[in-house]
């Protein structure tokens, strides 16, 4: 099996995750806005006072090891899923499934902005001290965010993009950040930007901005991962095999509103790399929990269906999938194309090559994101296969525009089912009338290849999993200020007047008040679909499955945020 | 890894006639021709593999006039109607129908919904012509490092051994995994050439390469035994030119040698761009070779067999068409293979 | 003798320079495959890379890094790019799989070839001759990976008879080790005995019709005794030499593909998965550990021929 471990790397999910059953009142409207239909949907539990039973053991398998547990440099799900449990940041998400709202943290108070949104000032909670019972400062607060940006953490360039000084810290030109000031004795904490970003306290809700001690080295420490404050500690990682979390009762006692503090005594992870054993556990009841992240073995999906029905269900992941089309060359620089593409491509059949984890989609922004139009799709109904006219129709208008026999080279990376979506996709191409031919490179460099601008790619594969719950951030790969000669992540050059002018109004508007402005950002993202900027043409569906001996009910998986280890009860 | 089986030091494959050349003459040839035609097993498979290559060169044939569809084209989301069964090509879980032994999809479907047995034939072309090319590769880089080496000895000698070490000490598969890997992204230019990422002929190149010092190590030692023959003597004493000499001396002695060879290099070459696929550096996507068709397939070795099954037993029979057609050739060429009892 | 022993593995050391060079040169030369792109992360402004590429080193000039790789290599500081642990701990994680499928591979690989050959080689030319023959010959052209996985799908799978794929150590528990390796014993055995019982079958065939043979015959000895003491013995030398070989190469890569289809997690997997990631510290690693095997192993079977036979000095 060629590439049976492939980590995901995706740039997950800041989002402290934990348990919704500690939160009282706290209402995020939980029922979640869409589900794929594959097999129940997740509902809220949020609710009273933890109704969870507490203590016990558990064990999940994880089909690849965290790229790291240091929470300044971990990056993939796997990663962020234990250290959301074990440091706390300032801020951090609801832990409740559905949309996620911001809470604050270990800071007393979501942050003060000020008029023109430049200066962000927070105050951190007294008493508060680390697992290992060394008091925390509000100047750990600077070092974590130093210490992420000398480890290179992946999502990084959220800090050095915006916050003052920090790129000149990343430079080496000063020896710490200009724009944090702390002041340990009252906790405040006044973080300065350099540009207005309304996203901004987002960033403070990454793991990688949880607070650690300011004696922690700076480098990165995945074996022995650093003290830190959270409702677990990590323990006896041994590298690519297994780690365990443990309960640390003394975080019960800062009491702080809406982050729970665990409910398991001990969680043991194990890594098997093989999915089907790996289902297979947890199907016989010898483990106890499936990394929602894996992939469900197709010959085990009825399996489990019928002999687990109780213990299996699927939930979307605010991930899209979508193809990119050059704007800037033929033949995608003509709308027309893009629209004819886009009316013929059978969203069922992607749905089929993921063996059903995917939800047939038009729009870019995914269910569980503030901004994800509720409209039906321009193309139809996008869940049964294009009509027969349809796709007639796409034809002729290739013919008509004078494409039909354009060359096109399709890009795809070897990851499945990326890669079969992809023959799929060339094959429409050819049906089309265009030559297309395909060109799959390595997981390791595909998105590197394909943001580079020497290569200026025609069309081909792309996704994009939230960073943090808000639609600025998936705009980011439609935003002409993206475009950059390497590492671009605008993949088609999109540069298009309207969604300029509307990015530059909404996304000034800080995100406590995405409520107000997701009709905006509906309209938007509906535009981009009309004009077939890009092909979205569905979300991650993943399973949520686990043995007998856990309870369903408790189990909170909010979006990208992963799944809330925390929320973990046995029956 | 059948990587192994050229090792010169396997008396199997031990260069035939080192120590009795076999002179240019038709005499050894028509009594090897002889033997060849007395060896009913080796005959069998010979024509096995010929009717292998024949169906694969008829792929178009089949595509067109019995299954009605291309290599690359997918039917994911369409039914099929067999007696009145209606049957989804690949069902909403992504489980591809297995054989229906009807014309359409005879060997049944892969998860893009393509036809196993179309592909099978086309992956066949691929196979076989990345081996043959990988065998044209190794042959002609081989004979060329093994006359020179073992005829100029000293320090053209001492180069092309080191080299050869250096090939023959790079674990094959990973050294195959890693050109593949790198060339399939980049595609090589060399002066005017330019190979595509995707063309057969970087597979070819890889595997040809990873194999020249399995036969030019044998070739080379065949060579300096030559090289003191009168009739080496003698021609350099008529004022013949080295490559004279090299090629028209030496050259008929190895060619039996050759020709067992190139039988068990191309078995060899078929085996080893399958591992290469299998590992993802052979052929490239959406094209198929029996390879990457085996290794697209064990993922769903549960529930549809066929994907692993049809590749495999088509790689199997081919590649053993080809050892047990080259072991008789071997046999006939070397006159000591004669059974002797107890 | 012993200068030729030097000059022998001094050339070895050098075959494994170039190895180490080249295995440097051909992940340097991929395109886009800069490692900074990929650890600055997908957001990451040309600022980030460049940060990366100081704190990684890989501003410096390829021979500096060369150098510098190599220097960790040999004290195995090496650390891998994907994550943050030594190339050595995980390189000696995978060696308990790695070891335990290329032993008792062998072990099986040689029983069941002797027997094989030596019963083709007693009837040759009759049908059992023949059969075993064909069957040795399937064994030669059934690649391990296939073979694997169809004994996964029917033994496995289908019938529950044996786990499907993972490791476990015999410290653990010896037969639940015996039940995991088992299959992979046979998969990447079967290509071996085809090879060895073909060329014991030859050997011994070979060795029948020598004057020692026949004059133990003469003087009376049982067909036993001249089989095990005489036959066997003389036939066993070209397989012990070629077994050397073969082990180093099993050891040193040649597994791959059933660590894969068996999901054992040795170190063949390891290297196969960061080749995938383009993870250049355990590739050097790897592809070096397979090398030295080889190399090791050739170099012993030439000093031991050299030992043996003076001539062969003349050629080194």
């Amino acid at each position: 099996m060629p590439s049976p471990t492939a980590a995901r790397s995706i740039t997950a999910a800041a989002a402290a995750v934990a348990l919704a059953a500690t939160m009282a009142a706290c209402g995020s409207s939980g029922t979640k806005t869409s589900s794929s239909g594959t097999g129940g949907t997740t509902t809220s539990t949020s609710g009273g006072t933890s109704t969870a039973k507490q203590g016990g053991t558990a064990s999940l398998l994880q089909g690849s090891f965290p790229d790291s547990l240091d929470p300044q440099y971990g990056y993939t799900t796997q990663a962020v899923e234990a250290d959301a449990i074990s440091y706390e940041p300032l801020l951090t998400y609801s832990h409740t499934n559905g949309t996620p709202k911001l809470i604050p943290d270990l800071a007393t108070a979501l942050p003060q902005v000020s008029a023109d949104g430049l200066t962000y000032t927070l105050n951190l909670r007294s008493g508060l001290t680390y697992n290992d019972g060394t008091p925390v400062k509000a100047s750990d607060f600077a070092y974590a965010i130093e210490r992420m940006i000398k480890l290179n953490w992946g999502g990084d360039s959220f800090i050095t993009n915006y916050v003052a000084g920090a790129s000149d810290y990343a430079g080496g030109k000063a020896t710490s950040i200009s724009g944090i000031t702390t002041d340990d004795a009252s906790g405040a904490i006044t973080i300065k930007l350099s540009q207005a970003y309304g996203a901004f306290p987002n960033v403070l809700a990454f793991p990688a901005a949880a607070l650690v001690p300011s004696s922690t080295p700076m480098t990165v420490e995945s074996n022995t991962p650093p003290v830190g404050i959270g409702p677990y500690t990590i323990k006896n990682v041994v590298p690519n095999v297994s780690y365990s979390l443990v309960k640390n009762p003394g975080f019960a006692k800062f009491n702080i509103p809406g982050v729970p503090t665990g409910n398991l005594d001990q969680i043991n992870v194990t890594i098997e790399s093989n999915n089907q054993t790996e289902a297979q556990q947890v199907l016989s009841n010898q483990s106890d929990v499936f990394d929602p992240f894996d992939t469900l073995p197709p010959a085990l999906v009825s399996q489990v269906k019928s002999q687990a029905a109780d213990r299996f269900k699927t939930t979307t992941v605010p991930q899209s999938y979508y193809v990119f089309f050059n704007t800037k060359t033929a033949p995608f620089n003509n709308e027309v194309a893009r629209q004819a593409v886009d009316l013929a491509f059978d969203r069922t059949a992607t749905a089929r090559l993921a063996s059903g984890f995917l939800q047939p989609a038009c729009y870019f922004l995914p269910p569980g994101i503030p901004g994800h139009p509720t409209a039906s799709c321009p193309e139809g109904d996008v869940t049964q296969s294009p009509s027969a006219a349809n796709v007639a129709k796409a034809k002729s208008m290739i013919q008509s525009a004078g494409l039909a026999g354009t060359a096109v080279t399709v890009w795809s990376e070897t990851k499945s089912p990326r890669q079969e979506w992809m023959q799929y996709y060339t094959q429409l191409l050819n049906d089309l009338g265009f030559k297309a031919t395909l060109k799959v490179i390595a997981n390791a460099t595909y998105f590197q290849t394909i943001g580079n601008a020497s290569t200026n790619p025609q069309t081909g594969f792309a996704d994009w999993d939230e960073d943090f719950p808000d639609p600025s951030d998936f705009y980011l790969l439609l935003d002409a200020r993206s475009i950059q000669p390497v590492n671009n992540e605008n993949f088609g050059n999109v540069d298009d007047p309207h969604i300029q002018s509307e990015l530059l109004k909404l996304e000034a508007i800080p995100s406590t008040q995405l409520s107000t402005t997701a009709p905006e950002w509906a309209s938007l993202d509906q535009y981009v679909t009309q004009h077939a900027f890009i092909l979205t043409f569905g979300y991650q569906t993943t399973p949520l499955f686990t043995s007998d001996r856990i309870d369903q009910k408790s189990i909170v998986f909010s979006g990208s945020q992963g799944l809330d280890l925390s929320s973990l009860a046995l029956k | 890894m059948a990587v192994d089986l050229t090792r010169a030091e396997d008396p199997l494959l031990a260069p035939v006639g080192a120590d009795e050349p076999v002179s240019a003459g038709t005499g050894p040839y028509r009594l090897a021709f002889q033997r060849l035609r007395r060896n009913r097993t080796a005959l069998v498979f010979g024509v096995l593999f010929l009717l292998i290559v024949v169906a694969c060169l008829l792929a178009p044939v089949y595509a067109n006039d019995i299954a009605h569809t291309g290599p690359n084209t997918n039917h994911i989301t369409e039914v099929l109607h067999l007696g009145g069964r209606k049957v989804d090509v690949v069902d909403p879980t992504g489980i591809p129908t297995g054989p229906t032994w009807h014309s359409h999809f005879l060997l049944g479907a892969d998860p893009n919904g393509r036809d196993v047995a179309v592909r099978l034939l086309y992956g066949g072309r691929n196979s076989l012509e990345i081996g043959v090319l990988a065998t044209i590769i190794t042959m002609v880089l081989a004979t060329v490092a093994g006359l020179v080496a073992g005829y100029f000895r000293g320090w053209p000698d001492g180069i092309i051994s080191r080299l050869m070490d250096l090939i023959w000490a790079y674990p094959a598969v990973l050294l195959g995994v890693a050109l593949g890997v790198n060339l399939a992204l980049g595609g090589i230019s060399v002066g005017p050439i330019h190979l595509h990422g995707s063309s057969n002929w970087i597979p070819a190149l890889v595997i040809g390469v990873v194999f020249v010092p399995y036969v030019a190590r044998p070739l080379r030692g065949q060579v300096l035994g030559l090289r003191e023959r009168e009739y080496v003597d003698a021609a350099r004493t008529l004022g013949a030119g080295h490559l004279r000499i090299m090629v028209g001396e030496l050259l008929p002695n190895l060619a039996s040698t050759l020709v067992v060879f190139v039988a068990l290099q191309l078995a060899q070459s078929i085996v080893l761009e399958a591992a290469l696929s299998f590992l993802g550096a052979g052929v490239q996507p959406p094209n198929a070779s029996w390879g990457t068709m085996i290794s697209s397939g064990v993922q769903l070795i549960t529930v549809a067999p066929h994907l692993v099954l049809a590749p495999g037993m088509m790689l199997i029979a081919a590649v053993l068409s080809v050892n047990v057609f080259g072991e008789g050739l071997r046999a006939a060429l070397d006159p000591r293979a004669a059974v002797r009892h107890v | 003798m012993l200068r030729f022993a030097i000059r022998r593995f001094a050339a070895a050391v050098g075959v494994l320079v170039a190895i180490s060079i080249l295995t440097f040169l051909i992940f340097e030369a991929i395109p886009n495959g800069n490692p900074a792109l990929r650890l600055a992360g997908r957001t990451a402004s040309p600022a980030d890379i460049a940060a990366v590429e100081r704190t990684y080193g890989f501003d410096k000039p390829i021979w500096v890094q060369y150098a510098r790789t190599m220097k960790e290599v040999f004290t195995g500081s090496i650390q891998s790019y994907t994550q943050h642990v030594t190339v050595m701990s995980q390189i000696k994680r995978g060696l308990p799989a790695t070891v335990s499928l290329a032993v008792g591979a062998a072990v099986i690989w040689l029983l069941v070839s002797v027997v094989l050959g030596l019963v083709a080689a007693l009837r040759a030319g009759r049908a059992l001759d023949t059969t075993i023959t064909v069957v040795g010959f399937t064994g030669i052209s059934a690649p391990s990976f296939v073979v694997g996985a169809v004994l996964l799908y029917l033994l496995a799978f289908k019938t529950h008879l044996f786990p499907n794929g993972g490791y476990v150590g015999p410290s653990t528990s010896i037969p639940s080790w015996l039940h995991h390796m088992l299959l992979p014993w046979i998969s990447l055995a079967v290509l071996y005995i085809g090879i060895y019982s073909q060329v014991l079958r030859s050997t011994v065939v070979d060795t029948l019709s020598e004057d020692f043979v026949r004059t133990a015959r003469a003087k009376g000895l049982s067909r036993r005794r001249i089989l095990t003491g005489h036959v066997l013995r003389t036939s066993l030398i070209p397989l012990v030499s070629l077994f050397g070989l073969d082990f180093a190469g099993v050891v040193g890569g040649g597994a791959i593909l059933v660590e894969d289809v068996f999901n054992l997690n040795g170190v063949g997997q390891y290297i196969a998965q960061s080749i995938s990631s383009l993870d250049v510290p355990p590739i050097l690693v790897g592809v070096l550990f397979g090398a030295i095997f080889v190399v090791l192993f050739s170099a012993l079977v030439d000093v031991v021929y050299a030992a043996l036979d003076p001539r062969i000095r003349l050629q080194a």
